[in-house]
């Protein structure tokens, strides 16, 4: 995916507003970046690479203007170069477009505009929309006229911005692809997200998929495709620009794997009583649904597999799908509630699957921890898991939070016999986090075994999510093999990988059958000559078959997800330090990924 | 000129607030239910200060993820001390990001944001380094200064006489070129202590001497920290809401109806308190804690996520965090005489010190005076007498 970014109204400034607020959507995808500044003709700069190449760039350029727009790409049609890179112009150079999204009809749209005789200098799908507006502005229309046409055409996700040579404004408009207003006392500004100009203003419009939006000196109007004025609501932000530091650590992953306690207590504020054994989610604990479809991706996707294990234990029948596959392969839903997790909000493939839901007629619930995200409007209802912002790519207090909100979910809109357990369980929660990051050897685990060939996970019932995640962090960050597996299933397969380079993690909570079960297949492996690293609470006597313990402080089952999980956080953290890895921006990776 | 940069010493353990420290620096206690450290930073914030520069050292994580990048809107950069080799050598790592002039306080004592700002005034009228002076009864517990026309012109650590009247208040306003001064300090025993170095400055400078009276306080043992609370809870230090005179309950704290509160009382976030308990009065709440029905809870500092189960009572107690006490828990409270090391401190008014994750199952007893290390397991029924250690299991 890609960020873009847009202001008016900062004079002289305007150079350095786009590129600070680059640098703060850096995150959202970090190949190429570029601005265009409009005056009587474009100012443009952009180079392949991260925003300080772009810096680089610019100090020995001039770019002049008051209106601009920028761009930070993560590539979908093309390699990163300087010719890929955005802004993107029409032949005359009067034109300057920024886009994020997927343009899906643009191949016929290049032919016709190739045969109109339009030459295109890159691969991107977005170089059509200026030699689209170049068109229009050549056949007479003023400057919205021809952006509301050019946008007209076009077919897929979208959020651009566009500046034309000789206007003091900048156009934009969306359709399934973020696009947010700041409003300013004297400027406006817009971007994929707010980070990009909330260190200049906490005021906030959302734009809905369908709106235009056109920012001057006079200020800001959104309308509908027909040019209807639209009045929109203007949102304050609560988030700290400064939550976007690092505060002492390294990486941003560190710090946010360190945020976890406090996350987590932002999450249950005011939901939870314990002494009453009951959970407040507002009129969510009405849904009393009679079955559940969680639909989600990635690292959501892990703690939606733990959503619906509460669900089954309340008794209610629940199911978790990769969103991909439910948007394309949708199941029968009958009456079920369909619970969207996203971190972001905007998970292209999260978001398809929820919309297939709604065409069908079903309830849809979004998990989310952005308040205003496309999944919080487009849902019938939204819970927010309230972490904060998480900069670094690999999720982590994100998890940590899902998994509180969905316990939160599971106890307002069921019953369950052991409701004060669990909630105890949560409140006991921050401060079990804040036990294991305290005590983790997980350090010396990773310079132990930084030069395995693979590292598996295997778990049951509530650690199997934890065993699927705990690879994937580890795959995401160290661009090693990993593997996470139901501990039963390793046996059928898996177990021909292993070797004595091939750690194997075992998370093992409690002493009951599952606990056991899985005592059982940490000898299989063990009698592969495989080290075992086993993440326990001391209940069962599986440190007399590991090689290694990490230890959790005794809990619930549930709340012994959250606490394992972090373990294998900080494992795969100090695994990818050792190797000298781009902790916080991984290869090709980007943090929301909002293209299907 | 209006000095904006203030540097805080925050990299020490504070040895003698053992067991309390064994998983965050001294600054990082409870003064009352928040961190000595956010007082010492509200002074600074309420003074003027714009740029807040911490250095970190020990248990550096729990700083950094309290306080993250920013304070009541205020950036904090952290800078690492690796080793602990003085308060002089802990400045010196502020030298990267410190351009200009700084005042400098250590993170670990609270005092009035009037004592930071009249040592500002002194710095912006004169142009000289200065430093906050006491008076004191005894001086020789600390760092004693002699001053002339309202000029330092002696300073000695822990004096053997009584010749003295005015301490160190350990608040300084120096000029950018105190790095250099430190440089050319000379080590004792591998430290650099800031005192030599003021000692070395007052040989070719004035140093002007700032006579502050209002809140000067600091915890050097554990039970310190129940006088601490004290003081701050006296002078209404607290962020928490008044809910009656000397009342503070977090909005998002849970206190039952058929609970009592007896001031001065203050109840941090997320706490629950069940029916027919009865807190304060002194009495300070962490984050989240839990105080089960019919408990009484006096004079008593309890620190984040600590859980007290019904029916118990806690007197003089001060608590670490995420500790649990099963039912019935009792300490008495009154004086005792503490034992640390070899050292007694006598007639000390201590019911018992319960470091971080200890474990009480339930009617467990503490005799005054106790002290019990992080990760204890104290089974069911045991009295508890004189000092348990880190992660033992005590049974019957």
């Amino acid at each position: 995916m890609c960020g873009i970014i847009g202001c008016v109204g900062r004079g002289d400034e305007t150079l350095d507003t786009l590129v600070h607020g680059l640098s703060k959507l850096e995150y959202r995808g970090y190949d190429s970046a570029g601005v265009a500044l409009a005056n009587s003709h474009i100012d443009l700069c952009k180079h392949s690479g991260k925003i300080a190449d772009l810096r680089e760039a610019l100090s020995d350029r001039t770019l002049s203007g008051s209106v601009g727009i920028g761009h930070t790409r993560w590539s979908t049609h093309g390699p990163p170069t300087d010719e890929n890179a955005h802004p993107h112009q029409d032949c005359t150079g009067d034109v300057a477009v920024v886009h994020n999204g997927i343009i899906e009809n643009y191949q016929s749209l290049r032919d016709e505009l190739v045969s109109a005789g339009h030459t295109f200098t890159s691969d991107t799908d977005t170089e059509v929309v200026p030699h689209l507006i170049e068109d229009a502005l050549d056949a007479g229309a003023d400057p919205e006229d021809a952006v509301r046409e050019a946008i007209s055409r076009l077919e897929g996700s979208y959020a651009v911005a566009v500046v034309v040579a000789g206007c003091d404004s900048v156009f934009a408009a969306r359709n399934d692809s973020p696009l947010v207003l700041g409003i300013g006392e004297d400027a406006t500004y817009l971007a994929s997200d707010v980070p990009a100009f909330r260190d200049f203003t906490d005021k906030v419009v959302y734009l809905a998929d369908g709106e235009f939006a056109r920012l001057n000196g006079d200020g800001w109007t959104v309308t509908d495709t027909d040019g209807t004025v639209i009045e929109k609501d203007i949102d304050t932000v609560q988030w700290d620009p400064e939550e976007t530091g690092k505060s002492g650590y390294d990486h941003f992953m560190l710090k946010e794997i360190h945020e976890q306690p406090r996350a987590l207590r932002q999450c249950l504020r005011g939901r939870v009583d314990e002494l009453a054994g009951t959970v407040d989610i507002g009129d969510l604990g009405d849904l009393s649904p009679t079955g559940v479809q969680f639909v989600a991706c990635g690292t959501s996707y892990h703690a939606a597999l733990h959503g619906a294990q509460l669900f089954r234990e309340a008794g209610i029948p629940a199911q978790a799908f990769l969103a991909s596959e439910y948007a394309t392969a949708t199941p029968p839903i009958g009456d079920a509630l369909v619970v969207g997790v996203t971190q972001s909000g905007e998970t292209a493939d999260t978001l398809s699957a929820l919309r297939a839901a709604r065409r069908r007629g079903a309830r849809t619930l979004a998990v989310t921890n952005v308040v205003g995200s496309t999944a919080a409007r487009e849902c019938d209802h939204a819970l927010y898991i309230r972490a904060g912002p998480e900069i670094g790519v690999a999720a982590t207090k994100t998890f940590a939070s899902q998994l509180a909100a969905l316990n939160l979910l599971a106890l307002g809109t069921s019953t369950t016999g052991d409701a004060r357990q669990v909630i105890s369980a949560l409140r006991d929660l921050p401060g079990h986090v804040q036990a294991v990051l305290d005590e983790s050897a997980a350090q010396e685990i990773a310079e132990l075994y930084q030069d395995a060939n693979a590292y598996f996970f295997i778990g049951r019932g509530y650690q199997e999510p934890v065993a699927l995640e705990g690879a994937l962090k580890m795959k995401e960050i160290t661009y090693k093999h990993a593997e996470g597996f139901a501990a039963g299933e390793l046996k059928h397969g898996p177990l021909a990988l292993v070797t004595e380079n091939t750690p194997v993690f075992a998370i093992v909570t409690g002493d009951d059958e599952r606990a056991r079960k899985t005592i059982g297949n940490v000898k299989e492996v063990e009698a592969r000559d495989a080290p075992v690293v086993a993440i326990t609470d001391g209940q069962s006597d599986v440190e007399r078959y590991a090689d290694h313990v990490l230890e959790i402080p005794e809990t619930h089952p549930r709340a012994a997800a959250v606490l394992a999980n972090t373990h294998l956080q900080l494992v795969s953290y100090h695994t990818a330090a050792l190797l000298g890895r781009n902790i916080d921006k991984p290869r090709n990776l980007a943090k929301s990924v909002t293209v299907e | 000129m209006h000095i904006d940069t203030a540097v805080v010493l925050a990299a020490g353990e504070g040895t003698r607030l053992r067991p309390l420290t064994r998983n965050r620096p001294k600054p990082m206690l409870p003064a009352a239910n928040r961190p000595i450290l956010e007082h010492v930073f509200d002074a600074l914030v309420e003074a003027g200060i714009e740029k807040l520069v911490v250095v970190v050292g020990y248990k550096r994580d729990r700083v950094q993820d309290h306080f993250g990048p920013t304070y009541r809107g205020v950036p904090i950069s952290y800078v690492s001390q690796t080793k602990q080799l003085g308060s002089g050598h802990a400045l010196l790592q502020a030298r990267s990001v410190v351009d200009g002039p700084a005042l400098v306080m250590n993170g670990d004592r609270l005092v009035d944001p009037a004592t930071i700002e009249a040592v500002d005034t002194s710095y912006a009228e004169t142009g000289h380094t200065s430093i906050a002076v006491l008076e004191r009864q005894d001086t020789s517990r600390y760092g004693a200064v002699e001053v002339q026309d309202g000029d330092i012109v002696n300073i000695v650590e822990k004096p053997r006489h009584d010749d003295f009247r005015l301490i160190n208040g350990g608040v300084y306003a120096f000029d950018g070129d105190i790095f250099e001064a430190i440089d050319e300090t000379t080590r004792h025993a591998g430290e650099l202590a800031l005192t030599d170095t003021i000692e070395l400055l007052l040989e070719s400078a004035r140093v002007r001497a700032v006579e502050v009276d209002g809140m000067w306080v600091d915890a050097t043992y554990p039970w310190d920290l129940l006088t601490v609370a004290r003081e701050v809870l006296a002078r209404g230090r607290v962020v928490e809401s008044a809910r009656d005179e000397q009342v503070w309950v977090d909005n998002s704290a849970r206190v039952h109806d058929e609970a009592t509160l007896q001031s001065p009382v203050v109840i941090g976030p997320d706490c629950e308190v069940g029916p027919d308990a009865v807190i304060g009065p002194d009495v300070a709440l962490g984050r989240n804690v839990t105080v089960g029905a019919n408990s009484v809870i006096q004079h008593s500092v309890l620190d984040a996520d600590t859980r007290v189960d019904p029916s118990s009572t806690l007197v003089d107690t001060v608590t670490g965090q995420d500790v649990n006490l099963g039912i019935s828990t009792v300490v008495p409270g009154g004086p005792a005489d503490v034992q640390v090391g070899t050292e007694v401190f006598e007639d000390q008014r201590l019911g018992a010190v319960i470091a971080d994750r200890a474990v009480a199952l339930g009617d467990v007893s503490f005799v005054s005076g106790s002290l019990v290390g992080p990760n204890a397991r104290l089974a069911t029924g045991v009295t508890v007498d004189g000092t348990v250690r880190e992660g033992a299991e005590v049974v019957r």
